[in-house]
C-alpha cells in the first residue's frame, strides 16, 4: 500500500446524531482517510461511537449526518441510500447481525449477489461460489439452508458475515467487532478468510477491542475513538499499548477520567 | 358497490323471492326436499337483515353500501371439477349426484346438516340460489390419490358456490378450489360443508385470486369426527373483499382441526377471516395460524374463537394471527378469543400481532445491496414462510410464492 494509492474512503469533519433523538450527537467531528490496500483499526471504550460510525458509513437510517462529508471512491455518498452504497462495494460486518426468520441464507445471499453484480447470477455459478466460500470459512453447507442468523451462535453469526463478504467482494469492508465472540481457532479461520479476500484496491476498517486479531490482519493505522472523536492515531504499536495499559492513560491525558487533571 | 344491471325477468329482488326460487328449482327438476330447502332459505333471506357491525364477526366490515338483491344471479354458473375418483366414490356436480342412485341418498342426508340454510343473510342467499354445487364423496377407506380440483371462473353478477364433502371413515381427500373472476362487479356467497367421519383426512385449499371488483362472503364449516383430521388453508390474494368464516365443530375424541390463512393486500383490498374451533371431543386438538401482509390502503380483520366445551377434556388448541403492515395506510384488526369451559386442558395458546416491518432487518438486507422493494419482498416471503411451508398449502406452494412475488413487484409499499 503506497501513500499515493487512491483514497477509498474519506471522512471530513463528520458529525452524526440519532435520527429519532436529534439532540443526541454521538459522532462529534471525525476525519479519516483510508486508501486502497490499507487496513485501519478503530479501538475505543464501549459507547464511544464506533458502531455508530460504522453504521453511518453503511447508510443506516437510524443515524443522521448533521455536518461533514463521507466520500467513497471519490464520490460524495453522505446522503446515498444504504443499498446504493452496498451495490457500489461498501460492506458492513455487523457487530450484532440481525435475525431474519423465514428467509434462508441461500435465498438472501443469492439476492444480494444479484444486486451487487446488477445481473442474475446463474444458479450453478452461485452455488459453486457459495460452496467454495463456505469451505474456506470451515462452515457446513447446512448453514446456507438455515434462516438468516436464526439460532446461530455468536461465533457462527460472525462467520456468516464474512461468508457474505466473501461472496460480495466489497471494495470497502467495515468489520465491526468481527473478532468478538470467536474462539481461538475460529478467529484464525475468519481472519484468514478476510485476508484471502484482500485485494490491492480494497480498504478495510476494522473495529476491535482486542489486539489479538491484529496478529492476523496487520493494521497500517490504529485510531482511538473516545466520546465521538478520534483522539489519537498511530501504528500497530498503539494497539499494543492499549492492550497493555487500557484507555486510562489516554483518558487521563484528555482530562476525561474522573478525578484526573487535564494535561 | 356497483349495481349490476337489472335487465332480465329473474334479476333484482325477484330472483331471491321464494316464488322465483321455487319455480327455478322445479324448472331444474330438483327433488322435493331440495326445493323445500331452497324455499325455506328464501324465506329466511327475506326475513334476515344484513349483518351490521353490531354483530361481532362483522364489526370491521362495512356492508351498508351492499345490496345483495341488486346482483343478478348467474344461473349458469358451474365450476369445472377435475378428479380421479376411487371406486365407489364421487367428485362432480351435486345435480349429477342426485341423478346417481348410489349418491342421491348421501347428498340428501348430509346437505344443509352442517350449515343450516337459515342461519345468516349470505348463507340464506346461497341456500336459496346456489348453482353448480359440487359433491365430493370418499367411501370408507377410500383414498383420492390426487387432489380434486374445482375451477371457479366467474363473470359479473352474483354466484353462489356450494360444496358438500363427505369423507367416510379412514378415507382421504384433498380439494383445491381455484377462485377466479373477471374485472366485472361480482358478488360471491359461498358455502362449504365438510363431514369427516372417524379417522378421515380432508384437506381443503381455497385459492382466492378473484378479479378486482369481486366481493366474497364464504362460510366453510366442518364436522370433525373421532380421530379425523380436517385442514383448511386459504390464500387471499385477489378480489376487493374476501370475508371467510372458517369453522370446525371438533366433535370426536382425538379429532384435529387445522386452519391456515395467508392474505396479501394492496390498494383498497379488505380481507376478513373469522375462525371457530369448537372443541367438544376429548383430547381433540386445533391449530389456527393466519398471516396478513398489507400494502397500500389494504386492510385485514381477524376474529377467531377457540371454544373448549366441558366435554373436551384434555383438549389442546393454538390460535395465532400475525399482521405485517407494509405501508402507513394499511390497517389490521385482530381479536383472538378463548372460551374455555373445562379446567382440564393440555394447552390453549393464542396470540395476535400487528406491526410494521422490522427496520433493523430491512437495513440489514439493504446493507447487502437489496433495494427497498426487493428487501421487503424477501421479508414478506420470510413472514409467510411458516404458513406457506405448511403441508396444508403444499399443493399450491410454488405457484403461490410466485404470485406473492408478482403482486409485491407492483404493490404500494
Ligand atoms: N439508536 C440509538 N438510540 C439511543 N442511543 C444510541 C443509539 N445508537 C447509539 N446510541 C448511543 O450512542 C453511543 C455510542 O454507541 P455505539 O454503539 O456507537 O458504541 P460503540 O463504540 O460501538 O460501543 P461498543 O464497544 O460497546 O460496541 C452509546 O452511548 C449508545 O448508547
Ligand atoms: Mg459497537
Amino acid at each position: 500500500m503506497s501513500k499515493t494509492s487512491e483514497p477509498i474512503l474519506e471522512i471530513r469533519d463528520l458529525k452524526v446524531s440519532i435520527t429519532d433523538k436529534p439532540a443526541i450527537q454521538i459522532i462529534k467531528g471525525i476525519d479519516l482517510m483510508i486508501r486502497a490496500g490499507e487496513v485501519h483499526t478503530i479501538m475505543g471504550p464501549n459507547g464511544s461511537g464506533k458502531s455508530t460510525l460504522a453504521s453511518t458509513i453503511a447508510g443506516s437510517p437510524v443515524y443522521t449526518v448533521d455536518s461533514g462529508e463521507i466520500r467513497y471512491k471519490g464520490c460524495d455518498i453522505t446522503h446515498a441510500k444504504a443499498d446504493e452504497r452496498a451495490r457500489d462495494g461498501v460492506f458492513l460486518s455487523f457487530q450484532y447481525p440481525t435475525v431474519i426468520p423465514g428467509v434462508t441464507m441461500v435465498n438472501f445471499m443469492r439476492e444480494a449477489l444479484k444486486a451487487r453484480r446488477g445481473a442474475e447470477v446463474p444458479a450453478r455459478e452461485f452455488l459453486g461460489e457459495l460452496r467454495e466460500t463456505l469451505a474456506q470459512l470451515k462452515m457446513g453447507e447446512e448453514f446456507a439452508r438455515r434462516y438468516v442468523n436464526d439460532g446461530f451462535s455468536g461465533g457462527e453469526k460472525k462467520r456468516a458475515e464474512i461468508l457474505q463478504m466473501g461472496l460480495l467482494k466489497p471494495d470497502l469492508a467495515i468489520l465491526d467487532e468481527t473478532d468478538s465472540g470467536l474462539d481461538v481457532d475460529a478467529l484464525r479461520t475468519v481472519a484468514e478468510g478476510v485476508n484471502a479476500l484482500r485485494r490491492p484496491e480494497m480498504g478495510i476498517l476494522l473495529i476491535t477491542h482486542y489486539e489479538r486479531i491484529l496478529n492476523y490482519i496487520h493494521p497500517d493505522f490504529v485510531h482511538i475513538l473516545v466520546a465521538g472523536r478520534i483522539v489519537r492515531s498511530g501504528d500497530a504499536s498503539l494497539a499494543q499499548e492499549i492492550e497493555a495499559e487500557g484507555y486510562d492513560p489516554i483518558l487521563k491525558a484528555l482530562g476525561l477520567l474522573e478525578g484526573a487533571a487535564a494535561s | 358497490m356497483v349495481d349490476a344491471a337489472s335487465t332480465t325477468a329473474t334479476t333484482g329482488s325477484g330472483a331471491y323471492a321464494e316464488a322465483q326460487v321455487s319455480a327455478d328449482a322445479l324448472g331444474r327438476g330438483e327433488p322435493a326436499w331440495l326445493v323445500r330447502s331452497r324455499e325455506e332459505a328464501a324465506r329466511a333471506f327475506a326475513a334476515t337483515p344484513m349483518p351490521t357491525p353490531a354483530l361481532r364477526p362483522w364489526k370491521y366490515t362495512e356492508l351498508s353500501g351492499l345490496d345483495i338483491e341488486s346482483f343478478a344471479p348467474d344461473a349458469a354458473f358451474a365450476p369445472l371439477v377435475i378428479a380421479s375418483v376411487p371406486t365407489g366414490g364421487f367428485a362432480g356436480s351435486i345435480a349429477g349426484a342426485l341423478d346417481d342412485a348410489a349418491q342421491a341418498g348421501a347428498v340428501e342426508a348430509a346437505f344443509g346438516s352442517v350449515v343450516q340454510g337459515t342461519e345468516g343473510k349470505f348463507v340464506a342467499a346461497n341456500a336459496a340460489r346456489w348453482s353448480g354445487g359440487v359433491f365430493v364423496h370418499a367411501l370408507r377407506g377410500g383414498v383420492f390419490a390426487t387432489p380434486v380440483t374445482v375451477d371457479v371462473r366467474a363473470g359479473g353478477g352474483a354466484i353462489f358456490p356450494r360444496m358438500l364433502v363427505i369423507a367416510e371413515a379412514n378415507s382421504e381427500v384433498t380439494i383445491i378450489v381455484r377462485n377466479r373472476s373477471t374485472a366485472a362487479p361480482l358478488l360471491v356467497a359461498g358455502v362449504v360443508e365438510i363431514v369427516a367421519a372417524e379417522g378421515a383426512r380432508v384437506r381443503l385449499l381455497l385459492d382466492g385470486d378473484w378479479g378486482a371488483a369481486t366481493d366474497e362472503f364464504t362460510t366453510v364449516r366442518s364436522r370433525v369426527g373421532r380421530n379425523a383430521d380436517v385442514q383448511v388453508a386459504s390464500l387471499a390474494i385477489g378480489g376487493h373483499m374476501q370475508k371467510q368464516h372458517i369453522e370446525a365443530l371438533i366433535e370426536g375424541e382425538g379429532a384435529n382441526s387445522l386452519i391456515r390463512g395467508i392474505a396479501l393486500g394492496d390498494g383498497d383490498q379488505h380481507f376478513d377471516f373469522v375462525t371457530l374451533q369448537d372443541h367438544m371431543g376429548a383430547k381433540s386438538t386445533s391449530d389456527v395460524e393466519i398471516k396478513s401482509a398489507l400494502a397500500g390502503a389494504s386492510r385485514s380483520v381477524y376474529y377467531g374463537v377457540t371454544r373448549v366445551e366441558t366435554t373436551a377434556k384434555g383438549a389442546a388448541a393454538n390460535q395465532q394471527n400475525r399482521n405485517l403492515l407494509l405501508s402507513d395506510h394499511a390497517k389490521a384488526d385482530s381479536d383472538p378469543v378463548l372460551e374455555i369451559l373445562t379446567s382440564d386442558v393440555i394447552r390453549c395458546g393464542h396470540g395476535a400481532t400487528v406491526g410494521p416491518v422490522d427496520g433493523e432487518a430491512l437495513f440489514y438486507l439493504q446493507s447487502r445491496g437489496l433495494d427497498r422493494r426487493s428487501a421487503l419482498k424477501l421479508l414478506v416471503a420470510g413472514f409467510f414462510a411458516s404458513v406457506l411451508g405448511d403441508a396444508a398449502f403444499a399443493a399450491l406452494a410454488d405457484d403461490m410464492q410466485e404470485r406473492v412475488e408478482r403482486k409485491l413487484a407492483v404493490a404500494a409499499l
